[in-house]
């Protein structure tokens, strides 16, 4: 192959490209979408991370101004635990506006996270939203594919291809040559969309972590070059393949409708239909059902709780719980804690386990649709996928939790036991002492290990299609 | 005529694709909806059990003290689930179908959600409301987009010409086998809906089949005017199918995108933390604190004692209630903050089709925002009963034996339905009819 004939093709192909008026009208309307996606992406990751920082300084400031009092006063009173966006959310929007935005944390129950843009939103959310990675998955391929559909069939129907391989120009010079121009088109928009989303992850962001900002970046710009190899050469095959040029574009939109359009969607809901989920009250009523086989500490005869009683004035060698060196109830509510916590857990954790199975059907299409993989790799980047939300719901537990043990150790080691002489309040230094909830993204490498399928299935798509454009251009018909 | 040209219709291969596509696909819909409503009976009937469950078992423990009885038990109201939902879920998978509250403060309970799997919520429901949307106009692009091209291309356009006295008639007798072809499996798949799903025929089932006509018309005009400009093949799939990004993808995303920014919902959160604030502080405050604004709210409690140096069930019930009256003015913003985005949403739909058809099909169905809102109404009214039913008996230490627990099972919202002929109709049938006379017009100089 020689280089200088597939960059003449190539330069070729831009040429004619920009002097049609699709591509003017096309370049027209992706500057307004441009704009409109990135600023109004910026704008609600601004706002919203802007009123949920506030909210959380406020709660943490009316937490450390309770005066004396009770510990498990302030485990009532709780906090609350608001998700932050992640920078590159301004990128991809992923299920951003399904999940909830605050969760009230307090003793004795884990709370649902509430207030999804979902849920104060009309049916119009269904439609989807526009962000800079859906003007890249699903706008962008369908231009490609209109820039591209003609390339070498047209050329066919038009006799011009006979005449370029009459002057020795090789078939797969040819192709290769198409490629690269539709190629070279191709990251004229995804150039612009990554240098716009660069200014906002060098200068936007809310958070500190600049070095991990970058990459994800990084990892973000090397997939979706991938993803426009792979739609490039499926186009140019295509196109290749086809006996005319309105052939070729039909079944280009054909596969565009069924990738992009119709199959993740009906994967999903096949994955719905196969595996139902329980709702919340069924959820609940397993929850306090298990929580009651395990030891009620609500019955004075509970067994589990008697014999708990038991073994602690033993091991004290007291006889009344009064005597107990440590406030009893104190120590009852974190064991009562303790455990139902781990029930909920459980129960929980095999929800999502549900979850997964329904999600994996379409996760998995990856390997016929490299849609789907460039989709899950791009929101699981973009801090933006169900794991991300995971993690921050993991974190808020994990806060609760620890929000309302300290709270029981308090109250053991300070408040005295019932009949015993004692204040019943303590210092409110100790709120002040305990931590403010802090999120932490979900590391890069852990992303990675999310997201390995998605990463195999690009990559074997890479090779494919790079096969592909090899094994089957010397096969190109002439005429 | 007609008959020759369903037969050569028939024979094409787009006939049989989207034939299967449709019908394959309508069913798979259907069946979601079925699954769909089957999950919210399940709902309902565990939400039934879990309420007569937990008031026997709390009866048991807490009987001689009608207060702490009342802080545990929860109270279902349920928003009775319609068949019309399972044809567009529209909202009601992210709004829970019900609430069980006790009956503390109102605004921390009132805006917890159900469990559902957030993937599944973007991708959206593939119900029959979709198909209809999305699917059909699809399909009635695949068959249109070539009508006069097609001959032309091939050359069998200028036969046809010699053969036909009038061509515009020609063409549009072709056009229109396609379209009542489409419509014929449209009225098909609504009527199956309607016996799978077991939807009784009244006037909401035929305004939804009223309004999917009027949207396929919209999509069969629309076919006909780009049809009649005469350009080739190629041109017009390229056209229609942008024209269908724009209407189901770019247009309603756009409007969205601008909806919630420029009606963003901080309140929600300072509602949220106003309630705690507002309950929580009352505890290291003098008892009137409370008292002042609770009685304001309900001077009939006012002959009950409450004492300066201990704990009362009036008193806590007094502060629960103020978490509610202190965030209630912010509650109501977040409130109308909602209804802007529903009634902004309304004014766009009226000259998107797509956007209007899908909010019209939501608020037959009562799956929409609007109707969530009415039902949160009914919540607090259910509410408020509850709790003035119960104070009573509790500032009076009555027992727990002096309340007819059998009466107190999870109670159901009927929502009302109403809907306004004109505001369905017009929009998409005055675009329809424009779109269409344009297309109608080009066509006689064929």
């Amino acid at each position: 192959m020689r280089k200088n004939v597939i960059y003449l093709l190539a330069c070729q192909l831009c040429k004619d490209a920009f002097r049609s008026k699709v591509m003017n009208i096309a370049l027209g309307l992706m500057v307004f979408l441009l704009l409109f996606a990135a600023y109004s992406g910026w704008e609600n990751y601004h706002d919203q991370n802007h009123t949920r920082n506030l909210v959380q300084e406020e709660v943490q400031k009316s937490w450390e101004n309770n005066p004396d009092k009770h510990p498990h006063r302030m485990s009532h009173y709780g906090s609350f635990a608001l998700r932050i966006k992640h920078v590159l959310s301004i990128f991809d929007l992923g299920i951003e506006n399904f999940v909830g935005n605050a969760v009230f944390l307090e003793a004795h129950k884990q709370n649902t996270v509430n207030f999804s843009e979902a849920s104060m939103s009309t049916g119009l959310l269904r439609f989807g939203e526009v962000s800079l990675a859906m003007l890249l998955r699903v706008i962008i391929p369908l231009l490609i594919f209109y820039l591209g559909y003609a390339t070498v069939a047209r050329e066919r129907e038009n006799g011009t291809l006979k005449l370029l391989i009459g002057q020795g120009i090789t078939r797969r010079e040819i192709v290769f040559g198409k490629w690269l121009g539709l190629y070279s088109l191709s990251l004229i928009f995804l150039s612009v969309i990554f240098f716009t989303l660069l200014l906002f992850v060098l200068f936007a962001a809310h958070d500190d972590m600049n070095s991990e900002r970058l990459l994800r970046y990084t990892l973000l710009i090397l997939s979706y070059l991938l993803f426009f190899a792979i739609l490039c050469t499926s186009t140019i095959l295509v196109s290749a393949f086809s006996k005319t040029a309105k052939g070729a574009l039909i079944k280009l939109l054909g596969i565009w409708l069924l990738f992009v359009i119709i199959l993740p969607k009906s994967l999903q809901a096949i994955g719905y239909y196969l595996y139902p989920t329980p709702s919340k009250i069924e959820i609940e009523t397993a929850v306090e059902h298990d929580l009651i086989l395990k030891g009620d500490s609500h019955n004075p005869d509970d067994p589990h709780f008697k014999a708990l009683k038991d073994s602690v004035l033993l091991a004290n060698n007291v006889t009344k719980v009064e005597d107990l060196p440590f406030n009893y109830s104190g120590f009852i509510m974190a064991q009562g804690e303790a455990m139902s916590t781990k029930i909920y857990l459980e129960h929980q954790d095999h929800l999502y386990q549900v979850y997964r199975k329904q999600n994996n059907l379409e996760r998995l299409s990856a390997f016929i649709n490299p849609y789907t993989a460039i989709k899950n790799w791009s929101m699981a980047y973009s801090g933006t996928d169900f794991q991300s939300f995971l993690h921050f719901k993991a974190e808020a537990e994990a806060y609760r939790y620890k929000l309302a043990q300290t709270m029981n150790q308090l109250q053991m080691d300070f408040i005295p036991n019932k009949g015993k002489a004692g204040p019943k309040i303590i210092s409110n230094t100790h709120w002040k002492e305990f931590p403010p909830f802090e999120y932490r993204f979900l590391s890069v490498a852990k992303v990675l290990r999310n997201e390995t399928i998605s990463l195999i299935a690009l990559l074997a798509w890479s090779l494919l299609s790079f096969v592909g454009l090899l094994s089957t251009s010397s096969n190109l018909k002439a005429i | 005529m007609y008959y020759l040209l369903f037969k050569s219709f028939v024979r094409t291969k787009i006939f049989l694709v989207s034939l299967v596509l449709l019908l394959t696909v309508g069913l798979i819909s259907i069946l979601i909806g079925k699954h769909y409503l089957i999950k919210q009976e399940k709902t309902i009937v565990t939400a039934q059990k879990f309420q007569e469950e937990r008031i026997e078992r709390n009866l048991e423990y807490h009987s001689d003290d009608l207060g702490l009885l009342l802080y545990y038990l929860r109270f279902t109201l349920i928003k009775a689930p319609t068949t019309f939902s399972a044809i567009s879920i529209g909202q009601s998978d992210i709004n829970p179908l019900l609430q069980a509250v006790t009956i503390r403060a109102l605004e921390g309970q009132k805006y917890d959600t159900d469990f559902e799997n957030p993937s599944l919520l973007m991708s959206g429901n593939l119900d029959l409301g979709f198909v209809i949307i999305y699917l059909f106009p699809l399909v009635l692009i695949a068959m249109t987009f070539n009508l006069y091209s097609e001959e032309k291309e091939l050359g069998t356009w200028k036969i046809v010409a010699a053969q036909t006295v009038g061509k515009t008639r020609f063409l549009l007798k072709k056009l229109l086998v396609r379209i009542l072809f489409v419509l014929v499996i449209l009225i098909f798949l609504l009527f199956l809906a309607s016996v799978i799903l077991q939807i009784p025929v009244d006037n909401t089932f035929i305004a939804i089949c009223i309004q999917s006509i009027l949207y396929l018309s919209f999509w069969s005009a629309l076919c006909l005017w780009i049809i009649s400009r005469k350009k080739d093949s190629s041109f017009n799939a390229l056209i229609l199918i942008s024209i269908w990004v724009v209407l189901t993808i770019l247009a309603p995303a756009i409007v969205n995108n601008y909806v919630l920014n420029a009606y963003q919902v901080p309140e929600a959160l300072n509602a949220m933390v106003a309630q705690r604030d507002g309950y929580h502080e009352k505890w290291d405050l003098k008892k009137n604190a409370t008292m002042t604004g609770f009685l304001e709210a309900y001077p009939q409690y006012k002959k009950y004692p409450v004492p300066e140096d201990k704990f009362s069930w009036i008193w806590y019930y007094g502060m629960q209630h103020m978490g509610d009256l202190e965030s209630k003015d912010i509650s109501i913003k977040m409130k109308e903050k909602m209804m802007m985005r529903a009634s902004v949403s309304k004014k766009v739909a009226l000259f998107i089709p797509t956007i209007h058809t899908q909010l019209i099909f939501n608020s037959l169905a009562g799956t929409d925002m609007e109707s969530h809102l009415k039902f949160l109404d009914a919540l607090t009214e259910f509410h408020e009963n509850l709790r003035l039913s119960f104070y009573t008996k509790i500032f009076e230490d009555n027992s727990a034996d002096t309340i007819d627990w059998k009466n107190h099972g999870a109670k159901f919202y009927h929502p009302k339905r109403h809907f306004d002929w004109g505001y369905l109709i017009l929009p998409t049938l005055l675009i329809s009819l424009i779109i269409g006379t344009l297309g109608l017009f080009n066509l006689r100089k064929i």
